[in-house]
């Protein structure tokens, strides 16, 4: 019998521990996260069904520390050569129970790659950080970029190089004395323990020595979160705006320092790009195994409804998308995984083709739920099913990020060369 | 600039008093539930069935189209398809959910008052649903997909929802569970679609409370939250002679081609909503750091020109439609092939060109195009609804495909 598994991966890129990622994802969500599910959308408030089953995950299993140091107590990924294949296979399996859980649990390691990841880990910050997340509750940290006035511009890094950032940081003695207002971080409203903050040294300026990457835990002084926004799906991931209002922290807790923090900023971009195509991925694994199940037992014309050739059609439209962006997904892991032969993390081309393979994967999800829904009829649109609710959440991974017009910016401006883009 | 200046219709194909009840069911909208949203959000007996009071009732739309003899609105003529699409398409632009509900009364509203065929005795029968004090939500129990195989008579390929034989000068409809179109939770009644003998369909009308009709309870669903929705099961219901609202394939055609041409009108008045959405995003936001209006980045304009577009064709194909239902002496009978297929055509376009322009809205105003602060993401998710709903896309391409190119076995 087909599965899920016999979509195809690229073997040779897998990491050693595939295997156990992959077994352990897929029991904590068959047993922990689909049976209750169902039930999230209500639960975008409180989280009561939803913590417990990030509990289990981060805490529990203790995925939360994998990007740590070994003698820190974490788990070494940071400098173990296959980060990204490992974290592809296990946000595919985080995913295939619910990508709103998958972004908060991938976005928690988001900040956490400026200081954790060879060549520039921050060792004094990694030793300062690590025991937050060396315990059995669930802990979450977020990265603070989007604002208010300019939304996806502090993305933008190529034309606008961080000028427009209004959250400011100043050097006072031997403390940062930060201002500024974010909206949308996932992991805000009240989730995170600690937040990445981009924040300009010098306001209007493009002038990469003046974006500052630092970090705040949850509880300083001045740090204030807003109740999470209500939104269409995605229940499991709160966002909601953030003040920082002469927030105090050490000097030291500045990422890497002046112009590594812009450089480095754009690899967080790509590892931002390879989880949402992974997120794309196991939900769509996981609709293919509803829909699998829909088609076997539904009846169209007298006869199961996947053996009538016009559902056929839509039916392998979809498994060559999802075995198609499974491929991708791995590739674009390799690709991360190997700077020595694909370049730095935080290259321009690496940045692009993230943005290009992104955008694909999640224009293609979109598309392809809708026509599925279409297929199941009132079926498809019933949360009994859970395809609607996959097509709700994979939505917005395809509008964070700044956006799928940021993106074609992006491509176009690496594959053309242009320049006043 | 209006609506209709921005994205036109012929204005001859509307009466003054179709404008002038199109302007009053825009009020409601705006009062009603437009202004009411932030507070009460999707909420059902907060929000929207105190709306639908005010529409049904107060303004009448329960019975616009029976005949004032009946207690109706007394437009129980073709020519009301233009103006319940001017209607509906301004139900639509206040909540996609109670348009759809409505659409579901007006299909059956034609069947009764309106069709060549129709029933005189089914009319006076069931006139009683509508005509009373309270909100009276209908509901279309249509044919689909089954779960076992081999032959027996089906619509299109699709099992019908139950069968309904003779007896006692009456009918017996047994059948289900099966999945209404709306309010199967609330409904006061079911139009059934029912296997006659030897396929042939009619369409019954089942009070919500006669003994043997069963509801499952009401389920979760991806939007319209004005209809509470619950599978239904007919278990041996005995209705009068009289329940029988129409009988034939030509009729049922018929009624169908009524309920894709509202359902299209609440799908193109979604998007009046969304252009206003979209223009107040597009106004007030600056993109690349330079200051720049969003609206005039050319490539967010060549999208929200795409966008418009689709604004615009919607509402010219639900438009044509309804005119085409409105002279049956100059284009048939609803119920004919071309112009049932020309409907179903219509309504697929419009719900897919509506979801497009939303879906691309959405990826223009990016995060916030998705909080419901904003709103789009509930016309999003209440069109999407309405689009699997209606009829599955397999069928539709089937019964297209039949008709333009004269298939002979599907």
């Amino acid at each position: 019998m087909r599965t899920i598994d016999d979509f195809t991966r690229p073997l040779e890129y897998l990491t050693p521990l595939d295997r156990y990622l992959g077994e352990i994802g897929r029991r904590w969500a068959d047993t922990e996260v689909i049976p209750v599910r169902r039930d999230f959308d209500e639960d975008w408030e409180h989280h009561n069904l939803i913590e417990p089953c990030f509990r289990s995950l981060q805490g529990e299993i203790g995925f939360q520390r994998m990007l740590f140091p070994e003698d820190l107590g974490g788990w070494g990924l940071g400098h173990s050569g296959y980060m990204g294949a490992g974290a592809a296979r296990l946000f595919e399996e985080v995913a295939r129970a619910d990508s709103g859980m998958a972004v908060a649990f991938g976005v928690l390691f988001w900040p956490l790659v400026m200081i954790c990841v060879e060549p520039h880990v921050n060792r004094r910050l990694c030793e300062q950080f690590a025991p937050m997340f060396m315990q059995e509750r669930p802990v979450f940290a977020a990265n603070a970029m989007t604002e208010p006035q300019g939304g996806a511009d502090i993305e933008n890094m190529e034309i606008v190089g961080g000028s427009t950032i209004q959250t400011t940081a100043v050097l006072e003695g031997d403390e940062w004395v930060i201002n500024g207002h974010k909206l949308w971080p996932t992991n805000s409203g009240g989730v995170a323990d600690l937040f990445g903050v981009v924040c300009t040294t010098n306001p209007g300026s493009k002038d990469p020595n003046d974006l500052a990457f630092i970090f705040v835990p949850a509880d300083t002084p001045g740090c204030t979160q807003g109740g999470p926004y209500e939104k269409a799906g995605m229940a499991a991931d709160k966002n909601s705006d953030i003040w920082f209002d002469n927030v105090r922290v050490p000097s030291w807790y500045r990422a890497c320092g002046p112009g590594l923090d812009a450089m480095y900023f754009k690899e967080v971009i790509s590892l931002g790009n390879l989880g949402s195509i992974s997120f794309v991925s196991g939900s769509l694994m996981n609709v293919f195994e509803i829909l699998k199940d829909f088609a076997e037992e539904t009846t169209f014309r007298g006869k199961p409804l996947k053996e009538n050739d016009d559902a056929a059609g839509v039916l392998a439209d979809f498994a060559r998308d999802v075995d198609i962006i499974r491929v991708l997904t791995y590739q674009y892991a390799r690709m991360l995984d190997r700077p020595d032969l694909y370049g730095d993390r935080w290259s321009d081309e690496i940045v692009a083709k993230g943005r290009a393979y992104k955008y694909f994967a999640c224009d293609k999800a979109v598309e392809d739920l809708k026509r599925v829904m279409n297929l199941m009829g009132a079926h498809g649109s019933d949360r009994a099913h859970d395809v609607e609710k996959h097509w709700r959440d994979l939505k917005i991974v395809q509008l964070w990020m700044g956006g799928k017009q940021l993106c074609q910016m992006e491509v176009a401006r690496w594959f053309y060369e242009c320049e006043t883009l | 600039m209006s609506y209709q200046e921005l994205f036109p219709i012929p204005v001859e194909w509307l009466e003054d008093a179709d404008r002038s009840m199109a302007e009053t069911v825009s009020a409601w909208g705006e009062q009603e539930v437009k202004a009411r949203r932030l507070e009460h959000k999707e909420d059902y007996d907060a929000l929207l069935l105190p709306a639908m009071k005010k529409l049904f009732l107060d303004i009448g739309l329960q019975t616009l189209l029976l005949p004032e003899e009946r207690g109706g609105g007394g437009m129980n003529s073709p020519e009301a398809a233009t103006t319940a699409t001017a209607v509906l398409e301004n139900v639509g632009a206040a909540d996609t959910g109670i348009g759809f509900v409505f659409a579901n009364s007006l299909a059956l509203q034609y069947a009764l008052a309106i069709a060549e065929k129709r029933s005189d005795e089914a009319l006076g029968s069931a006139a009683g649903v509508f005509t009373g004090d309270d909100v009276s939500l209908v509901s279309l129990v249509l044919p689909g997909y089954g779960t076992d195989t081999g032959d027996k008579p089906r619509y299109y390929g699709l099992d019908f929802p139950a069968t309904a034989r003779k007896a006692d000068g009456g009918w017996v409809v047994t059948g289900g569970p099966a999945r209404p179109q709306c309010c199967g939770a609330s409904a006061a009644a079911f139009a059934v679609v029912c296997d006659l003998g030897e396929g042939v369909p009619g369409v019954l009308l089942v009070p919500g409370d006669a003994k043997g009709v069963q509801r499952g309870p009401a389920f979760k669903k991806t939007g319209l939250a004005a209809s509470a929705n619950a599978d239904v099961t007919f278990d041996g219901v005995e209705v009068p002679s009289s329940a029988l609202v129409l009988e034939g394939m030509t009729a049922l055609r018929g009624m169908l081609s009524w309920y894709y041409m509202a359902c299209a009108a609440v799908c193109a008045g979604s998007l009046q909503s969304v252009h206003e959405i979209l223009q107040e995003w597009g106004d007030t936001r600056v993109i690349k750091g330079k200051g720049q209006i969003f609206k005039e980045n050319p490539l967010v304009a060549s999208l929200m020109g795409e966008i418009g577009g689709k604004m615009g064709t919607s509402r010219l194909l639900t438009y044509n439609l309804a005119r085409m239902l409105s002279k049956p002496d100059v284009y048939g009978n609803a119920g004919g092939g071309n112009l049932h297929v020309t409907a179903i055509s219509a309504f697929k376009q419009v719900g897919r060109l509506a979801m497009e322009a939303m879906d691309n809205t959405m990826e223009l105003m990016a995060s916030a195009g998705y909080a419901t602060e904003w709103n789009l993401e509930r016309y999003w998710r209440d069109v999407k609804t309405v689009e699997t709903y209606v009829v599955p896309e397999t069928v539709a391409e089937t019964c297209m495909a039949r008709q333009y190119f004269n298939l002979k076995q599907l």
